[in-house]
């Protein structure tokens, strides 16, 4: 979305204060609320209205790696601001390291996901294991593929970023990028709790 | 909170911040010393908390103009009022 | 400078445009091009649609008897020329989906937002031109993915355009394993695609509205369009999750709405019905938008009430989110929540009824010109009050026990869809063809279509109320079956006759687009001596809309100004400075 060419027009009225490739994700984020509401949404219900006792997650699922994992997709959200403020400071090395901090951080959270299915399919929990497994597997499934999504928007930024297209200030595609990148982390900040604690 | 220096607040503060509610989290969860009811509304609590500092921090919410703000918050009374009445269709 | 000489310049500009032929028509990001390419898209996706329709009528009308060319079609379908039972459900199912997801939908919000959104708010183009090429482009690979359901083993999906679970969640109860799965598939992309299109008319509508544009000085199918688009946002993604959820039901075996692993088949009703209603308001909003444009300029008068028809459609498109049930009263949902749905739906009458008043206060008195566009325009109106007025008869619990899936259900849907949001659209496309192809149409031959269709269309919905009020169940393969339906088979007959007559009262439109298209008589640059900002640029507008960025000085519909001898005043004119009184 960063590099879609956008059109400014003098004087034009004013809309809702922002510049427009920001306003353009929030209004994709409002979007993404919802889709995450269908799916979030049938899983509280499903488990809310299930006939038999809902099995313990923790049985089931590997609290402990699961919680570092959370722990790294924050991390990488921190980076994430601090490239933006890198940029907006236009300090370019900073820029430079702060993203690379960030496409890891998304890779490893990627990466371990990646690994949680493998050990878990092993076990023989699978999306057809029950309501847990159906939900269990869409939920964090679709979460995971838009961190892929937001991992390789994230290296295109940051093979932008070694070319200099940041540089002098130039900080819109970061910021719109990165407010991608917060609300992919703050919908595993919700996942995590109900999926795994609950 | 770093709410002086407005365009960017402590971003490390908030890290740690975060941080420590995710192990308050896992120590709710894991020790089991609350009951059933109030451990999830802990959980949920401290969920929101958290999702309000990303979005208010993070995502700079807490800077941009009260009409994003407005806008931002839209689909939220949607999403609620779609769970809920399916919601009540199920009722234990 | 003359209008004449603007033109030429704007000419010369469009000249100098030096991208390739691929980047000018086929993977543009002309907001205009792109337009015209859903055109023609979605109106080969309503013939599609047509087509089935008439198997359907056939059918119904002729239980069991030979169609036109019997050893045409294929054995799988209609062996001998004979519909069979399986066919039947799979042509019911993909009519509703081609018409509401292929053809209604993108006619409405593919042509119109792209088309007028940037020339009526005064923009060089969208805010992301290449997302909405790809938007455009979305949308091929999602109607050939329907498509193929036709073809592959088992047929194309048949659980009814809305896909109710289980029937849909389990190959086994309908045996179109890879059609359902297609039908999935096809409609996830279709709601990327217009998930792309809602992110760029959103933005364009609140951040490059020229300057002077004010929000209440924009035109009332800007104003339905960019509510149309927040409903799409919000609903669409909705409806994504659904299918997933559905898809991962019958590929990956998981258990959402598969009542024997534990799931809710009633959620996906839920789910999709939370999608669907905003959705039917998608399909009327923008078409709501458009008559008030047309109704305004064929009466020369301004709108009535123009606030309280802003209002009017924020106002149903708030409701359009609390009344998804009265779609699921006889599905054993909550009793409660019935009651809730049922007061909640009647509330839409309100502002539904204030947008026909204005229509109605606008037309009155009025210098009425009964051009082809006028004459759709006042045809919304009165089909859309006829099929607003059946609706309330649903929206109350106890008539809707009666009548719900039966044909009264079906004769509503297309008093609203086809007589509301088609009327409306063969009006906009009369009305904006020289915009975007500098030639007129044939107000004759418009005419004529009109006539036949407005005349032919009554013929077939206005018996389905009767139909459905004599007990005629929806979706059923062969009425014939059923003793107390035999005595209305010479309805059906009639029906199907009037469908047909339906169908071809389509071809003058075909001719005179594609004739027009070619050798129509040149367009003015304003030839309706509208208002609105897209007849200050010429026909067709150049890559970039307009030479400057226009100003505004008032709302779109000054007609009849008494003090001024034109009858018409665009939008960047300022008004004529008031006169001194005489006394």
């Amino acid at each position: 979305m960063s590099h879609a060419a956008t059109h400014t027009i003098e004087h034009a009225e004013e809309g809702l204060g922002v510049y427009t490739q920001k306003l353009g994700m929030w209004v994709f984020l409002c979007s993404e609320v919802m889709f995450f509401t269908a799916l979030i949404g049938s899983y509280i219900i499903l488990r809310w209205g299930s006939a038999e006792s809902w099995p313990v997650p923790a049985e089931t699922l590997n609290i402990p790696v699961t919680a570092l994992n959370t722990f790294i997709l924050i991390c990488s959200s921190v980076s994430m601001v601090k490239a933006y403020a890198a940029a907006v400071h236009d300090d370019q090395r900073g820029l430079k390291r702060w993203l690379l901090t960030t496409v890891l951080g998304g890779a490893t959270f990627v990466g371990v996901q990646a690994y949680e299915y493998i050990h878990l399919i092993g076990k023989g929990f699978l999306p057809s294991s029950g309501l847990f497994g159906s939900t269990f597997y869409t939920m964090t499934g679709f979460h995971g593929f838009h961190v892929t999504c937001g991992v390789i928007s994230m290296a295109y930024c940051t093979l932008r970023a070694f070319r200099g297209k940041y540089a002098g200030g130039n900080f819109h595609g970061i910021e719109t990028v990165g407010l991608y990148w917060h609300f992919v982390d703050l919908v595993w900040i919700i996942l995590f709790t109900i999926v795994y604690l609950f | 909170m770093a709410t002086a220096e407005h365009k960017h607040p402590n971003y490390i503060a908030i890290w740690i911040y975060l941080a420590v509610l995710t192990g308050v989290e896992l120590v709710v969860a894991l020790l089991h010393f609350l009951p059933r009811q109030m451990l999830i509304g802990a959980l949920i609590f401290l969920a929101i908390w958290k999702a309000l500092l990303v979005a208010l921090y993070f995502m700079h919410l807490r800077f941009e103009p009260k009409r994003l703000v407005v806008m931002v918050l839209a689909p939220l009374p949607l999403a609620v009022i779609l769970v809920l009445f399916v919601m009540t269709e199920f009722g234990k | 400078m003359t209008t004449a000489g603007v033109a030429a310049e704007h000419l010369e500009h469009a000249l100098h445009d030096d991208r390739p032929f691929i980047r000018k028509y086929v993977f543009s990001t002309d907001h205009k091009i792109i337009g015209i390419q859903f055109l023609f898209l979605s109106l080969f996706f309503l013939l599609v649609g047509g087509v089935l329709a008439m198997v359907i009528r056939w059918q119904l009308g002729f239980p069991g008897k030979a169609m036109p060319l019997p050893g045409a079609w294929p054995s799988t379908m209609a062996p001998d020329g004979v519909v069979l039972p399986e066919f039947y459900t799979a042509l019911v199912t993909m009519h509703g989906t081609f018409m509401v997801f292929f053809a209604i939908m993108p006619l409405l919000v593919g042509v119109f937002a792209n088309y007028l959104i940037p020339l009526k708010i005064g923009a060089p183009d969208m805010a992301f031109p290449r997302l909405n090429m790809w938007s455009f482009w979305l949308m091929i690979p999602a109607g050939a993915l329907m498509v193929a359901g036709f073809f592959v083993e088992g047929g194309a999906a048949s659980s009814g355009w809305t896909g109710y679970a289980p029937l849909s969640a389990n190959p086994e109860y309908t045996g179109a394993t890879y059609g359902q799965q297609l039908w999935c598939l096809s409609l996830i992309v279709f709601a990327l695609s217009s998930l792309l299109g809602s992110v760029n008319y959103i933005t364009t509508v609140v951040n490059l509205r020229a300057p002077g544009m004010t929000w209440f000085r924009l035109p009332l199918s800007i104003w339905a369009l960019f509510i149309t688009a927040i409903l799409a946002l919000l609903a669409v993604p909705i409806l994504a999750g659904a299918l997933i959820m559905l898809l991962f039901d019958v590929v990956l075996h998981t258990n959402f709405f598969l009542p024997a692993g534990g799931g809710q088949p009633l959620m996906w009703q839920h789910l999709f019905w939370f999608f669907g209603h905003p959705e039917v308001y998608i399909l009327i909003l923008p078409a709501m938008g458009i008559a008030s444009d047309l109704i305004a300029n064929g009466s020369r008068k301004p709108i009535f009430g123009y606030h309280s028809m802003v209002y009017a459609i924020c106002g149903i498109a708030f409701l359009g989110w609390v009344v998804w049930g009265h779609h699921m009263f006889q599905s054993g949902m909550n009793p409660r929540l019935g009651t809730t749905f049922m007061v909640s739906t009647m509330f839409i009458a309100v502002p539904s009824a204030i947008k026909v008043f204005n229509w109605m206060g606008t037309m009155w008195r009025g210098n009425i010109h009964f051009t082809t566009p006028m004459l759709n325009g006042i045809a919304f109106v009165a089909m859309f009050t006829i099929g607003g007025l059946s609706g309330i008869f649903m929206a109350a619990t106890p008539a809707d026990m009666y009548i719900h899936d039966t044909y009264y259900i079906v004769a509503h849907i297309h008093y609203v869809l086809f007589g509301g949001s088609l009327f409306a659209i063969f009006g906009g496309i009369y009305f904006w063809f020289p915009k975007m192809f500098g030639k007129m149409m044939s107000e004759r031959l418009g005419k004529i279509h009109f006539a036949l269709t407005f005349v032919a269309y009554n013929l077939t919905f206005f018996p389905m109320h009767i139909l459905g009020i004599g007990g005629h169940m929806r979706r059923i393969y062969d009425p014939s079956q059923y003793e107390f339906l035999r005595p209305l088979q010479p309805m059906n007959e009639f029906i199907s006759l009037s469908a047909f007559a339906l169908f071809i009262s389509q071809l003058p439109f075909i001719w005179n687009f594609f004739h027009s298209l070619f050798w129509g008589k040149k367009a003015d640059i304003n030839p309706w001596h509208d208002n609105g900002l897209e007849w200050t640029a010429p026909s067709p507008p150049p890559h970039g809309n307009f030479e400057t960025t226009p100003t505004v000085y008032h709302g779109p519909y000054e007609f009849s100004r008494p003090d001024m001898e034109q009858d018409y005043l665009p939008q960047n004119q300022p008004l004529p400075a008031p006169q001194p009184v005489a006394h």
